[in-house]
């Protein structure tokens, strides 16, 4: 009875007056204030990194005047665009490695039989909720001992071994929503088990070849442990470990650190903005492992 | 590579018909031989190692002496590391709360389809893409006792009784990294309740407001039960995340002050990398500890697993 009483109303107004509705506007509110709390320390970093180096302490949220010497010095002074170059080189080179040997192993688990297949397949996956800091002091001294420690050919082995089972599970995922008609018509046809992979599977693969790319790029792009570990000479730190060693060597200048940081932060928030539903996809996933 | 091994196949198949399920099998396994070499040599390998290492003492030069159990006995005896166990656990259990209930109430929100939703979650979700690193020293900025911006803000505010440094003190240093974890991973975890709103069938909303109820009712009624499964992931996944927690914590105080702020990761890697000038690298005590961090991550895996089968 009451509750006939209350809808009444409710659905007569239904579509036209909604934004007036003082739910709605709280709402709003509260939805643009927490946006503007969770943007303000970003905001604040681009402002910081803005002022002159003698604007540090000044007061005001907004700096005196705008200058771009923070920029200017941490380019030069870091060697910011060396470090971007060993990011990128060693980033790209992981990538490529995971997305080949995790599709190749990917399409084997969902699409060929052999024996021990599942005893295999649940060995590489128990090991997803692996703690990098429990097989680091391990893999400091195997890379010592085969002579490849403080190499990027080093970390980018660990990367590609320590990624690959989460790579070829999502690989599996997706080569098992493939129809296998196809395979066994080239089958028929003749075609080797190799060219069914590269000519015809791997082909139709390519929206979860591009989820595990972008996971893939995003995730050894962030990593920290391993590049600060397993790299010892300063010259071939990637971005990470340097803005870590920022803090101690020039915490008396800000600037510089804000501008390294933001430098850092730009092109992956524009690589996100321009593939954002990948990126999500590849995240909401990729958040098994990480 | 494809266009000179297809040829060269194609000719063989008809003689080699006679096997086709046995190629097919050693396709299956040179398919796989890459990922589990990989796998034995930088993962498979290293546990086992890890395992043989904590129960040895070593410095990291000469032979690793065999010590049995000795790690880990004098592991109970040592101050340091029960601090830093409560203290990943403290760090776990807040997050694993605030990480899921947080999100899960603003993707609710978020899921009416207001206008500019999409606006929203893409600003939120930028913290999600930009590194452990990057995000633990913008917030060490930010925390900064001089001319950080949240002192700043509290004294605009008129609240600058309040302002201080919050990371060097030993009260406020959890609440100040737990803060920047839910800022990090708001938008994240957002993303993926929203995913699982996608999936509530409409009309059950529909039927629960003929039948009169409430908005309250129908998100403890229809909206938490139905994201049950979504809700045990995000569990999952910040509870692995809050029990190995590294970077941040590394990064923003390095464990201090006076170890006030020190998990098992930070601990364990100060003493096999040395954090102190001078001191030995204690490899066996470190990978002890490195196996502590290890059982935990399996204990609450499990423990996760069935509370969520059961549900």
């Amino acid at each position: 009875m009451t509750a006939d009483t209350s809808l009444a109303p409710r659905l007569a107004v239904s579509a036209p007056r909604r934004l007036l509705r003082p739910g709605r506007v709280l709402g709003y509110l509260f939805l643009i204030a927490l946006t503007a709390a969770m943007v303000f320390p970003l905001l604040w970093l681009v402002l910081t990194s803005l002022r002159p180096a003698d604007d540090v302490f000044g007061a005001g949220l907004l700096p005196r005047e705008i200058s771009f010497d923070a920029y200017v010095r941490a380019w030069t002074q870091l060697d910011y665009p060396g470090h971007f170059l060993n990011s990128l080189g060693i980033t790209l080179l992981t990538v490529l490695g995971v997305v080949a040997l995790a599709a190749l192993g990917g399409y084997s688990f969902a699409k060929l039989e052999f024996p021990f297949k599942e005893p295999i397949y649940v060995v590489l996956l128990v090991t997803l909720m692996l703690p990098a800091t429990a097989i680091v002091v391990p893999l400091f001294l195997e890379l010592r001992s085969l002579e490849l420690l403080n190499t990027r050919q080093g970390l980018i082995l660990v990367y590609i071994g320590t990624s690959l089972p989460f790579a070829m599970f999502l690989m599996r995922a997706f080569f098992e929503t493939l129809p296998d008609e196809l395979i066994q018509a080239a089958r028929v046809d003749g075609c080797g088990e190799f060219a069914i992979f590269w000519r015809i599977m791997l082909p139709l693969a390519r929206p979860g070849i591009a989820t595990v790319v972008i996971f893939q790029f995003m995730h050894t792009w962030n990593e920290f442990l391993f590049a600060q570990t397993l790299l010892q000479t300063p010259s071939r730190h990637p971005l990470q470990p340097v803005l870590y060693s920022l803090v101690g060597e020039y915490s008396t200048d800000w600037t510089i650190l804000a501008a390294s940081l933001v430098m850092t932060i730009v092109p992956i928030v524009v690589v996100y903005v321009r593939m954002q539903r990948q990126f999500v996809a590849g995240l909401t996933l990729g958040a098994v492992k990480d | 590579m494809a266009v000179l091994t297809a040829p060269a196949q194609r000719e063989q198949a008809p003689p080699a018909r006679r096997g086709p399920a046995a190629r097919r099998r050693t396709a299956g396994y040179l398919f796989i031989l890459p990922i589990v070499v990989f796998f034995a040599f930088f993962v498979g390998y290293p546990l086992v190692r890890s395992l043989y290492l904590s129960l040895t003492q070593w410095s990291g030069y000469g032979r690793p002496k065999f010590v049995g159990l000795l790690n880990f006995s004098q592991l109970l005896g040592d101050p340091v590391f029960w601090q830093a166990l409560r203290t990943t656990l403290i760090f776990t259990a807040s997050t694993m709360i605030l990480q899921t209930a947080l999100p899960m109430l603003l993707a609710v929100f978020l899921h009416r389809g207001w206008k500019g939703s999409v606006v929203f979650r893409t600003l939120l979700f930028v913290p999600a893409v930009i590194s452990l690193v990057v995000t633990g020293v913008l917030w060490q900025l930010m925390y900064d006792s001089k001319f950080g911006a949240l002192n700043g803000v509290l004294r605009a505010f008129g609240l600058g009784g309040l302002a201080h440094d919050w990371l060097a003190d030993p009260v406020t240093v959890i609440p100040a990294l737990i803060l920047v974890s839910v800022w990090q991973t708001l938008g994240l975890y957002l993303v993926i309740f929203l995913a699982g709103l996608q999936g509530i069938d409409p009309t059950l909303y529909e039927a629960a407001r003929i039948d009169g109820a409430g908005g309250r009712q129908q998100f403890f009624h229809i909206t938490v039960p139905m994201l049950r499964r979504v809700t045990s992931v995000v569990l999952v996944l910040n509870m692995m995340n809050g029990l190995k927690t590294f970077d941040l914590i590394f990064v923003m105080t390095g464990g201090g002050p006076n170890h006030g702020s020190e998990v098992l990761g930070t601990y364990l890697y100060g003493l096999a990398f040395g954090s102190g000038a001078g001191a030995t690298p204690a490899l066996g005590y470190a990978t002890a500890i490195s196996m502590v961090v290890l059982v935990l991550c399996m204990v609450g895996t499990v423990v996760q697993l069935r509370l969520s089968k059961r549900g």
